[in-house]
């Protein structure tokens, strides 16, 4: 098995993950092959790692091609082939077959899909292919998101997991959070199932509301639906979809895609990514934000929501006193509060859930802990536990939901820990 | 003999957080990292007799003034607590523990807590420079200069260069070895920072001259952080170490101290030293006054130094000024290996000011509570292997006060 590696090709290098995960692995000393269809594809995704890391010395690890004139080299001298290419069944399979044709027997093939299912993908490829093929999810910006799922699929030789563990953690300096090969693995799973869910609430309460409702005072850096428009809701909609036709959960009847959504799609307002159309949000040449209206499809000014409790909780975050913010949302009375509470809820009771099916039951809840915090910044779910005042108190709030408490979260000692600088999660807007 | 006072350990806040984005108060951060140090330390809040809080310019930064008020806050059986801000500039957290100090060997209390705390991040780096401006003589050497304490670094870095000469790849590798010793700590500031000597060397968008000699590369941060420690009399920490099981002499103790101040401006110090083998002669003084107090005969018989590098060319200066060479020859220890974690005497295993991050009041506590880590074998992966004695410089002004603590088990 490989044991080592010095050089990595990195596969679609001109897209954004392919870029920046290239430049982390400059910025680590490992020579790096960034490929893409043309050659000014690939210096535009040296120019992104450059960026990235606020240093042009990194650029003297990467060296820029495309796949007619380097790819052989490339794929052939590399220990690890990081393939970053469009989320596509055919393409990918497509792009395997040409590295199976080049590669070494003992070099790393791996994907950064964390959607398409994981057996599929090395299917035809060589022996030796498919016991070094494994999926490496790494999230985006990942200069600020450090997490990375790792899983491999039924042939993926454990030492190869094993050895690609050790090198992100200690080499990249990743969180490795060791996933299941199920459809978005853990961190999307759990976080397009509460994007799906709040999504169905702008129908009743508008844009701007749910995003004032679920804040970034309820641990998270960004709103979940300007968080949408930064993913794409044209991604967003695709994940949901995968999620619908690979996954079979309790929580299933809650993956939707509003019909909404889907005008705005066919009107191209996909988010930030089309700007001029805009998404959720549409920003003015002002620098003023307007919000999608769904009942009209129009965008509309915004009112300014106060809801007292809210503001009280974000005074509290705004002192540093967490615990007693959390105490305000689960004591406020009014539809706006139930709506708060059913969504930390769903987001508490899902990832509970779910141990065991995306993440080893051994790692018990610190598994999905990880990949929310290092690769959302969200408060992770036990941290929330711990700011409700305990797995008790957060299976009330469940049960008041009319959730199924799930067993896991009843026997969950992790909350009890002092979480240090768990602050960072809570922003008091 | 002065009595002894006991470190009891403490906490420092995560200083890549970034306060006023996350919308927090300054009490927000006090707050937390008392809450993080009573998590730590098991200290009963009960306990602690004083607060004494180092800060530099809230009132600046923050609009908020009167910090040592704001430990009442944290718990209501801190209602009637002595509690006191301290000033020193960028020493303003090594004052407060001097004061700290003092005070428990005179017997007045038994338990401070001690806090430095800055929030920096408010104010655009221009108007931050010039805040800064007020920690030297602003009207003489500050007002309508654009980065001045660059400026001043720079011209010590300059001194340097005029008396014994300085190659700009020895400061080059000083900042690169911050930040490769910041990788290993979790609340440094710049540890997922990408750095390396080249890039430290070399000059263009990405590290800008800022002043002179001065790059980017060269100047420690603008943080925001706080950092805790609980200082104690030998009575209490005997208490303490019972009741955690550990035996008194685990707990690592102040052993000697120094504190000096030097004329405000720049140019007078630089005056005065001239015939002096030490380009900061009273900075070398603090050094040797806490050395002689400690009873050490030579900086070989620490196991490391956090030193005070907020720029390069300070760090520079602390090498000789501890001895580690004869005067001038500080890249003579650069070159050999000697201040890296697994050289013959580690500088700033944290990180430092480059690496760790420089909130200004808190940088002299957080340098103590450094110290504890490495004496009590907790610094975890910036760790120097069996460190018996540490010192810690904390300077304000352009090296104006200095305040040397060597602490040992």
């Amino acid at each position: 098995m490989n044991k080592e590696i010095k050089t990595v090709a990195v596969l679609g290098a001109s897209g954004t993950i392919g870029s920046l995960t290239g430049g982390i692995l400059a910025q680590n000393g490992v020579q790096v092959y960034f490929l893409s269809r043309s050659r000014e594809g690939s210096q535009k995704g040296l120019n992104r790692a450059v960026k990235q890391a606020r240093s042009e010395v990194v650029a003297r690890f990467i060296t820029c091609g495309d796949y007619e004139s380097l790819f052989e080299k490339a794929c052939g001298q590399a220990d690890w082939i990081l393939e970053c290419v469009t989320e596509d069944m055919a393409v990918k399979k497509q792009m395997y077959e040409k590295v199976d044709a080049v590669r070494r027997p003992d070099s790393i093939v791996s994907s950064t899909t964390s959607s398409l299912p994981l057996e599929e993908l090395p299917k035809g490829r060589s022996e030796s292919f498919c016991a070094n093929f494994l999926s490496t999810h790494f999230y985006n910006p990942p200069a600020r998101m450090l997490a990375c799922e790792l899983t491999g699929q039924t042939k993926t030789d454990p030492a190869v997991v094993n050895f690609m563990h050790e090198f992100l953690e200690k080499k990249l300096r990743r969180v490795v959070i060791p996933v299941k090969p199920a459809a978005a693995f853990a961190g999307n799973r759990v976080a397009f199932l509460l994007f799906a869910c709040i999504t169905e609430l702008v129908e009743r309460f508008g844009v701007e509301m749910m995003d004032y409702l679920i804040g970034p005072y309820t641990g998270r850096l960004m709103a979940p639906l300007a968080t949408i428009d930064l993913v794409g809701l044209d991604i967003h909609k695709a994940i949901i979809q995968n999620l619908k036709n690979y996954t079979q959960d309790a929580m299933y009847d809650k993956l939707v895609v509003p019909a909404y959504i889907e005008k705005m799609l066919a009107a191209g307002r996909l988010g930030n990514k089309t700007r001029n159309n805009g998404g959720f949000y549409k920003k003015l040449e002002s620098g003023q934000f307007l919000y999608y209206d769904s009942a009209s499809g129009d965008y509309i000014q915004g009112y300014g929501p106060h809801i007292q409790f809210v503001e009280r909780a974000r005074n509290l975050i705004h002192l540093g006193r967490y615990n007693e913010a959390f105490q305000e949302i689960l004591n406020a009375a009014g539809t706006e509060a139930e709506i708060v509470r059913e969504i930390l809820a769903t987001y508490i009771a899902y990832s509970y859930m779910l141990i065991g099916e995306v993440t080893d039951e051994k790692y018990g809840i610190e598994g999905i802990d990880r990949v929310m915090a290092a690769g959302f910044h969200w408060a992770c779910p036990s941290l929330l536990v711990n700011m409700l005042g305990g797995n008790e108190r957060a299976a009330e709030l469940i049960q008041s939901a009319g959730l199924a408490v799930p067993r896991a979260l009843r026997t969950d000692t992790t909350w009890k820990k002092y979480y240090f600088n768990a602050g960072k999660y809570f922003i008091a807007g | 003999m002065a009595p002894d006072v006991y470190i009891l350990g403490g906490f420092q806040t995560d200083f890549a957080r970034n306060w006023a984005r996350e919308k927090k108060h300054i009490s927000a951060m006090i707050r937390e990292v008392y809450e993080g140090s009573i998590a730590v330390t098991k200290i009963e809040p009960k306990d602690i007799r004083a607060a004494f809080v180092g800060n530099f310019a809230a009132e600046l930064y923050c609009m908020q003034a009167h910090l040592g008020a704001f430990f009442v806050e944290l718990d209501p059986v801190f209602k009637g607590l002595p509690t006191c801000r301290y000033e020193a500039a960028c020493a303003s957290g090594g004052v407060a523990a001097l004061s700290a100090m003092a005070h428990i060997q005179a017997g007045v209390y038994d338990v401070i807590a001690v806090i430095g705390v800055e929030q920096m991040k408010t104010v655009d780096a221009v108007r931050g420079g010039d805040f800064l401006g007020i920690a030297a003589w602003y009207e003489r050497e500050c007002a309508g200069v654009e980065f001045p304490f660059p400026k001043l670094f720079g011209r010590l870095g300059d001194e340097y260069d005029r008396r014994f000469g300085v190659k700009a790849e020895h400061l080059a590798r000083i900042a690169e070895i911050n930040y490769s010793n910041a990788r290993r700590n979790p609340n440094a500031q710049t540890r997922d920072w990408y750095m390396s000597f080249d890039h430290a060397c070399g000059a263009g968008q990405y590290n800008p001259a800022i002043v002179g000699r001065i790059k980017a590369t060269d100047c420690s941060q603008i943080t925001d952080g706080a950092a805790i420690v609980y200082l104690a009399s030998e009575k209490f920490a005997a208490e303490y170490a019972r009741r955690c099981g550990i035996s008194l002499d685990k707990l690592p103790r102040i052993l000697g101290w120094g504190h000096t101040t030097a004329p405000v401006e720049f140019a007078a110090k630089i005056q005065d030293s001239q015939s002096d083998p030490y380009v900061l002669p009273w900075t070398r003084k603090a050094i040797t006054d806490a050395m002689k107090r400690a009873g050490l005969d030579s900086c070989w018989q620490l196991s490391a130094i956090e030193t005070h590098d907020c720029f390069t060319t300070s760090e520079y200066m602390a090498i000789d000024h501890f001895g580690l060479t004869e005067p001038g020859k500080s890249w003579q220890a650069i070159e050999q290996g000697v201040i890296e974690i697994g050289g013959k005497l580690p500088i700033n295993p944290s990180g430092g000011l480059i690496g760790c991050g420089h909130p200004i009041g808190a940088t002299g506590v957080r340098q103590l509570l450094d110290a504890y880590k490495q004496l009590t074998g907790t610094a975890g992966d910036y760790q120097v292997a069996g460190a018996k004695c540490v010192a810690t410089l904390n300077i304000g002004g352009s090296a104006t006060t200095n305040v040397v603590f060597i602490a040992g088990i």
